[in-house]
């Protein structure tokens, strides 16, 4: 490594959570006005990509700010997707319910798993919440009486929202739109509290230097523990809006492919920075919906934008916004484009 | 503190044994360590110094043996709980620091546990929480100006030299107000003058907050100048325990250790 002087310009460190609300404000003001732009396809994609945003936002919480790769996000989006259809089914609770019901049962789910899993480190707990996915497909499938199996639930009423004359049933696609963007929108700020939290710091000590953390009186595996229960929370919630969305749920949720759906969310759009999954998970579902003009050679296509994603944008996508949103901040001041940016988050 | 635990000894090892397969790390070590004293530990490579350090913080397990701080048997304790609970900290031969985050951010993690009651605590982003945060900022501040680390100060902490990062772990350490700190190696590969700041640090440290030190060491000439009592360790046994003066002069330790 080169020596560094004091006179070599680099990036400022990192603080613990820096977030342009500038550009937060835009890009709601943006998505507030997109049903009346844009038709009901694009609307359903976008619902999807909010949808996908919650277990992500819980991937980056365990991946970008505390340093572990969990695969068993897809398990917590399954759990919660299952709680949510069962007791819309079996009970008729209402949405809410059944949302807030899913997010806390996907938590409690994450407990016993994370407790034995967490005591393992780098790629033994990879591969054990692999294990994970594995076991949660076996379950979905076999465990007929319950899952009904390949079959799955349908069935799953549609969000009812509102109380008595005022009640209304989410049905049309810029409804569902608003209510995702809101349940969206209150994840960010939840993700961005707990970031900015100290407990957020913890984090990012445990991600830098677990045994220098613990040094210094840090209890990194509570943290890690919690973390992961809390990226399963936001999981849990993804299902619980994914499964009232499609209204219905199968085993084909625990597939590998929504647990590295959510995890190229993450990578692509910039892992530990704050708006790393919120643009991931639109980009990708864009890409994945553009791509469909070639139904043959679709996933072909997908691979390759990835490929060219990663060797052009190693840190993902965040970066890219983030200087292009303090450009155009920089031109409305009138002091022109200058150097890149200042933060890296 | 109770009046007992006061009386007590800051450190006392009994016993304490450490083997790596058929090798004998630690070979029934005893050892106190008084209240506010330098105490150095010194000898050859291999011979059970580190291994100490890491027992006695939790780090490793011991085989057999134990651990007293202030009179409580701390063997078996976490690193954590032993760094929040016994304000018990140490560093690393290799300098670590969070290589992400600036000075600032470096310290006020590391006093954070201190002032959170618990884990839990540390998750409320409300007015008291932010109130904590001030305080450990302002407290951060004023190290990083004692630490002459201002210049360097909005640097991730990875970017600045081997020194500058002893500087800040050795701050960093300051943070939680603690009682007893370990150091492993402070002056390794580091300039002269950054040396001089080392030394005034530890001994600002142990004169004006009553820090207690035990310092492993290899440049012996500051080393011997700067403690109060000297423990040599051998093929992990002790082989000396005494003042500086009088180790220098031990026929066992500069055969050992210190040469002609």
């Amino acid at each position: 490594m080169s020596a560094t002087t004091l006179d070599t310009p680099r990036l400022p460190a990192e603080r613990v959570a820096t977030v342009n609300w500038s550009a937060c404000a835009l890009g709601l003001a943006a998505l507030l006005a997109a049903p009346l732009v844009l038709g009901d396809y694009y609307l359903h994609a976008m619902v999807l990509a909010m949808i996908f945003l919650l277990p992500a936002l819980g991937l980056n919480l365990i991946l970008g700010y505390t340093g572990m790769l969990s695969l068993a996000q897809g398990v917590f989006f399954g759990v919660g997707a299952y709680a949510s259809a069962l007791m819309s089914i079996h009970f008729g609770t209402p949405f809410i319910v059944n949302f807030l019901v899913a997010g806390l049962f996907a938590g409690l789910i994450a407990l016993p798993l994370g407790i034995p899993a967490l005591r393992l480190r780098d790629t033994s707990f990879v591969m054990c919440t692999l294990g994970m996915v594995v076991i949660a497909q076996v379950i979905s499938k076999n465990w007929v009486d319950l899952t009904r199996g390949d079959m799955g639930l349908s069935g799953v009423a549609r969000p009812r929202l509102g109380f008595g004359d005022m009640a209304f049933t989410v049905v049309k696609a810029p409804e569902y739109f608003y209510l995702v963007l809101a349940v969206a929108a209150l994840a960010v700020l939840g993700f961005v509290a707990l970031i900015r939290s100290p407990a957020g710091r913890c984090m990012v000590a445990i991600r830098d230097n677990e045994t220098l953390a613990e040094s210094l009186g840090v209890p990194t595996w509570t943290y890690k523990l919690i973390v992961f229960m809390l990226s399963a929370v936001f999981a849990g919630l993804g299902g619980s809006l994914y499964a009232h969305f499609s209204t219905v749920v199968s085993p084909l949720v625990f597939q590998s492919y929504y647990s590295n759906t959510i995890l190229i969310i993450v990578l692509g759009g910039g892992v530990g920075k704050i708006p790393g999954a919120v643009i991931g998970s639109f980009v990708f579902v864009a890409v994945s919906e553009a791509l469909r003009i070639t139904p043959e050679l679709r996933m072909v296509m997908y691979g390759c934008v990835l490929l060219g994603l990663v060797f052009l944008f190693p840190q993902g996508l965040a970066p890219i916004f983030q200087r292009a949103a303090e450009w155009i901040a920089r031109l409305g001041q009138g002091q022109g484009a200058g150097k890149g940016a200042n933060d890296v988050r | 503190m109770s009046a007992e635990q006061v009386m007590q000894p800051m450190l006392r090892i009994e016993g304490l044994r450490k083997n790596y397969g058929a090798v004998a790390a630690l070979q029934g070590v005893d050892i106190e360590v008084q209240r506010g004293e330098v105490m150095g530990l010194i000898g050859p490579n291999g011979s059970g110094k580190s291994t100490l350090f890491d027992c006695c913080t939790g780090l490793q397990k011991a085989d057999a043996g134990r651990v007293l701080l202030k009179g409580v048997d701390i063997t078996g304790w976490s690193m954590n709980r032993i760094a929040r609970e016994g304000k018990f900290l140490r560093s690393f031969q290799k300098t670590v620091v969070f290589p992400t985050l600036d000075s600032e951010e470096n310290l006020v993690l590391a006093g954070q546990m201190s002032r959170f009651p618990g884990v839990l605590s540390t998750f409320w982003v409300g007015p008291s929480a932010q109130r904590r945060i001030k305080a450990l900022r302002e407290r951060a501040q004023e190290l990083i100006e004692l630490s002459g680390l201002a210049r360097v100060a909005h640097l991730p902490a990875g970017n600045m030299s081997g020194g500058q990062q002893k500087l800040l772990q050795f701050a960093s350490m300051l943070m939680p107000e603690p009682e007893l700190i370990l150091l492993d190696e402070p002056l390794a590969g580091i300039n002269p003058v950054l040396i001089e700041k080392v030394i005034q640090a530890i001994e600002h440290a142990n004169r004006k907050l009553g820090v207690t030190f035990v310092v492993i060491e290899h440049n012996t000439d500051v080393l011997m100048n700067l403690s109060h009592r000297v423990v040599v360790l051998h093929q992990g046994a002790k082989l000396a325990d005494d003042t500086p003066e009088a180790v220098v002069r031990n026929p066992e330790v500069v055969d050992a250790y210190l040469g002609g």
